[in-house]
């Protein structure tokens, strides 16, 4: 008995001690990337931006006599390299602790990197085991070195400004996972979300009145349409909503639509929730799709005198806004069939559902079907609420 | 190695026990030098001198023996001694109902010279002493043990027979607070280190001839007292039969405390979790006498233990009964995390610093990383450090003279705790996770807790090997053990493993009184019923009558 007590004792003891801990690695021994930018460079190389935590800058807490000496809270370094691992090794040389991806909130793609293909880009963050797919992928116009050079004001650095920005889902949001999954399939063309460091507002303080800098900083200005893994084209905002409202997608955000007695004032209706349903119909020459958008909103503000209480004027209303969402989707619509020629929709996907066998045929030459099918947009509105005031304090009795 | 292991063996155990076993056989035959004992039923003689020679030849040298010598009803032919313990004996007894009672009091009633040296036995025991307790014994060995326990002894002249009267009276603690189980809601009485104040505490909250208190002693030098309680019916026979047997098997020279028997009749004495439950609230020890369970009281000290002993008992408190159901099972429920916390909280800060970054959510990774920055040590190292620092402090908090306590605690707080994480040398989130893992510690039971201290650091070990793989493989292994343990027969960790469904309502949850129909199926075999169903209360249907 006791001898097989201390033979454990012992056995234990040796696997502590003899196997050693191969993979520890202190938290004070790695380098946080927090997002991490690709780019082409002109001879052809790539070149791997990481943004990098600098700790000190994170002390938390009132220690005393820190204030307006705010250290820098990331440290920008690239190298370059034939592939993105190759880029990595040259960076280890430069960062003096391991770098560690496992936090890694963005993955900006510069514009020529994106134009040549991401799959270069994608393949490392997805085979590696650190990097998370959950990262959120961006391309941006320009440089990605450029992008994660700047500083926000808000968050301690502009990879995690800009992941807080994606992750609010005000515009169009993707991760790597769904990004290849897109990339995957044959029914979808890849999107990504589109962002740009920008001159936005200003930090104002004590002695610097005449001086106001304005730096840049992260914003999101809509998304960029691949065509397999290549960057074709870009969607501004407004193009990126109806992109939104056909892939059902982010229901936020509000709606603004003439008030019915008087076009030339406004009234404001902010989405609650909604769905979207693509149904395919396809009859072996003509293919149509019917999408049908189911939204509800509140009312949130009117410039208008009239009483919009009315069951009438809900009901224009309604018809405003589904005009209005019809008008979006028309414009996002003429762009991917129109201009890009693709269909980054996902109305393939829907059709795969429906029509397996006719698919097969058609999913190679499925952009050109795309381009030539007919999309009918129904929009089904439903106003909740018109907010705490009736009418309008100023609305005369009638 | 298997020579090193032999000699350590040998060394450790082989020595101790080759010892005791002499130490064993040298007392049964009685010529062991510990003192003269008597022979076994040794019968006393007629004569009063000679008695009283056997009596002082044993107890040579002990000066608070008291021998007093006076005659019976002023008869100068009937003689008689009182032999007793000065300080175990109530001596306004002795003096006034035993010697004044004797000597002065029965000759005003019956002349003295009337009594015969052959009636006088019959005589003292019948119309003599006014004592509520007398016991008649003829052997010399029972005299010694009633004079040790602190009865007062008569003998008379001509007589070869002894009067035992229970004249116990000596300085003891009154029944105070329970200092280890303190109580918000709930009786206030612990018990003392008197085995007859204990019982008589038990048996005035059960109030049922049922309730069986039988003794024995144990122990060759001290002799001391031991009682087994429990209520007949509800109990399993065989259980008091188990306990027994193993009451019986100990030969130790001495019982100072109920530590002393947990640690010779539990079931696996290499298990860091004690499968003997100890509690020093007599209201706790009825709740498990009603349960089915046996207590096993000791003279001499106010820990009473209970077997047979389940894991949950730890985590339940006497109060969860006297509280509401709703907060009592709220309570326990907090109980029951700070009980995994206490374990696993610095393993799993170890694990998730030195291994897995990735579990932390991004800004918490940034907060620790930047506090981090400047320790000095690994994150084991430093953990291990004010782990063992707790530790020290908890004990000295425990050692040390009450007014020092202050100055303990300042020390504590401010030097180690403080003053670590100004320097630099300790992290704040290390101290946060030490801090929080010893709070947690205390809120169950002390004796539970200290299983869960040794463990945590060998998880720590672990887990600073292996990350979250060394952690879980340990709380594998002791989970296993756990599902081995048996506490008298029944298995430790039930009624959860194996399940028992009825006997889960007091568990993590404490079900209402009027929930309570059952009693503990694996503990109490007997009569498993505890109470009529349908004890809801209802509000009455016409509110004003």
């Amino acid at each position: 008995m006791l001898k097989k007590i201390a033979f454990f004792l012992l056995l234990a003891l040796l696997t502590g001690i003899l196997s050693g801990c191969w993979s520890r690695k202190e938290i004070s021994e790695i380098a946080i990337v927090l997002g991490t930018g690709v780019d082409l460079t002109e001879d052809g190389r790539i070149r791997l931006t990481v943004q990098i935590a600098r700790p000190t800058a994170f002390v938390g807490g009132g220690e005393a006599g820190a204030v307006g000496t705010e250290a820098p809270a990331s440290w920008v370094v690239s190298a370059e390299g034939r592939t993105v691992e190759e880029a990595e090794r040259y960076l280890a040389m430069k960062v003096p602790r391991e770098l560690y991806w496992g936090h890694n909130v963005i993955l900006v793609i510069g514009e020529e990197m994106a134009k040549k293909g991401t799959r270069m880009v994608t393949n490392f963050f997805q085979r590696e085991r650190q990097p998370r797919e959950n990262a959120w992928l961006m391309v941006t116009k320009g440089e990605a070195k450029d992008f994660l050079e700047t500083y926000s004001d808000l968050a301690k650095t502009s990879a995690q400004a800009a992941g807080f920005l994606t992750r609010m889902k005000t515009c169009y949001a993707v991760q790597l996972r769904e990004f290849a999954e897109m990339l995957a399939s044959k029914g979808v063309q890849p999107t990504a979300t589109r962002v740009e460091a920008k001159k936005a507002g200003i930090t104002p303080g004590p002695g610097q009145e005449k001086v106001f800098t304005a730096h840049k900083q992260v914003e999101l200005t809509g998304a960029a349409v691949f065509k397999e893994d290549k960057l074709i084209g870009w969607l501004d905002a407004y193009q990126t909503r109806g992109l939104l409202w056909l892939k059902g997608e982010a229901m936020k955000g509000a709606v603004i639509v003439p008030s019915p007695a008087e076009p030339d004032k406004n009234v404001s209706i902010r989405i609650l929730r909604g769905s979207t349903k693509v149904v395919p119909e396809y009859d072996g020459e003509n293919l149509r799709f019917n999408v049908i958008i189911k939204v509800e909103g509140n009312m949130v503000d009117q410039q208008s005198r009239e009483d919009l209480a009315r069951p009438e004027k809900i009901k224009a209303l309604k018809e405003a806004v589904a005009e209005a969402i019809r008008q979006r989707t028309a414009v996002a619509l003429e762009k991917a069939q129109g201009e890009y020629g693709v269909d980054i929709f996902g109305f393939g996907e829907a059709f795969h559902r429906k029509y397996k066998k006719a698919w097969r045929e058609l999913k190679d030459r499925w952009d050109e079907e795309f381009t030539r099918a007919e999309v009918n947009v129904t929009v089904d509105v439903r106003i909740r609420e018109i907010g705490l005031l009736t009418r309008r304090a100023s609305t005369e009795e009638k | 190695m298997r020579w090193l292991i032999r000699t350590l063996s040998k060394r450790l155990f082989r020595g101790r026990k080759n010892q005791s076993r002499d130490a064993r056989a040298a007392n049964q035959t009685g010529d062991g030098n510990l003192f003269r004992a008597p022979r076994k039923n040794q019968v006393l003689s007629p004569d009063l001198e000679t008695n009283l020679k056997a009596i002082k030849a044993i107890f040579d040298k002990c000066s608070d023996v008291i021998y007093r010598e006076f005659v019976f009803a002023q008869n100068e032919q009937i003689r008689l001694a009182l032999i007793y313990i000065d300080g175990l004996a109530d001596k306004g007894q002795v003096s006034e109902q035993i010697m004044r009672a004797l000597a002065l009091e029965v000759p005003m009633v019956v002349p003295g010279q009337e009594i015969t040296k052959a009636r006088a036995l019959e005589f003292i025991k019948q119309r003599g002493l006014c004592m509520h307790q007398v016991k008649e014994t003829d052997k010399l060995q029972d005299v010694i043990h009633a004079i040790l326990s602190g009865d007062t002894v008569l003998l008379v002249d001509g007589h070869t027979c002894a009067i035992i009267n229970g004249a116990r009276g000596w300085e003891a603690r009154s029944i105070t607070d329970p200092v280890a189980e303190p109580t918000v809601r709930g009786p206030r009485e612990s018990f003392v280190e008197t085995l007859r104040t204990n019982t008589a505490l038990i048996r005035r909250r059960i109030k049922s001839p049922g309730l069986k208190i039988e003794t024995l002693r144990l122990g060759e030098v001290t002799n001391t007292d031991v009682a087994i309680a429990y209520v007949e019916g509800i109990v399993n026979d065989k259980l008091v039969e188990e306990v027994k047997s193993r009451l019986e098997r100990i030969k130790v020279d001495a019982v100072l405390e109920t530590g002393y028997i947990e640690e010779l009749i539990e079931d696996n004495p290499w298990s860091p979790f004690p499968t003997v439950n100890h509690t020093e609230k007599p209201d706790r020890v009825a709740a498990m006498l009603l349960e089915g369970r046996v207590a096993i009281l000791v003279d001499g000290t106010p820990f009473v233990l209970t077997v047979p002993t389940l894991f949950v008992e730890y985590l339940q408190a006497s109060e969860d009964y006297y509280e509401r159901f709703l907060f009592a099972s709220a309570v326990r429920l907090i109980r029951f995390v700070s009980m995994i916390l206490s374990l696993t909280l610095p393993s799993l800060y170890i694990a998730a610093i030195s291994f897995h970054h990735e579990l932390f959510p991004t800004p918490l990774l940034l907060s620790i990383a930047a506090q981090r920055e400047a320790v000095p040590f690994p994150v084991f190292i430093e953990v291990l450090i004010m782990e063992l620092s707790f530790e020290i402090l908890r004990e000295a908090g425990v050692r040390l003279p009450r007014p020092i306590g202050q100055a303990v605690s300042i020390v504590g707080a401010l030097v180690i705790g403080e003053a670590s994480v100004r320097a630099g040398l300790i992290a704040a989130a290390t101290v946060i996770v030490v801090a929080l893992t010893g709070i947690a510690s205390f809120t169950f039971f002390y004796s539970f807790s200290i299983a869960f201290r040794l463990l945590r650091f060998t998880l720590m070990v672990l887990s600073a090997a292996l990350g979250l793989l060394g952690l879980i493989s340990g709380l594998a292994v002791i989970t296993i053990h756990l599902c081995s343990l048996r506490s008298f027969g029944v298995p430790y960790l039930s009624p959860m493993i194996p399940t028992t469904g009825v006997d889960l309502k007091d568990v993590v949850l404490r079900s209402p009184w009027w929930g309570m129909f059952t009693r503990p199926r694996l503990i109490a075999r007997q009569d498993q019923k505890r109470q009529e169903q349908g004890l809801k209360p209802t509000p009455p249907k016409n509110p004003r009558p």
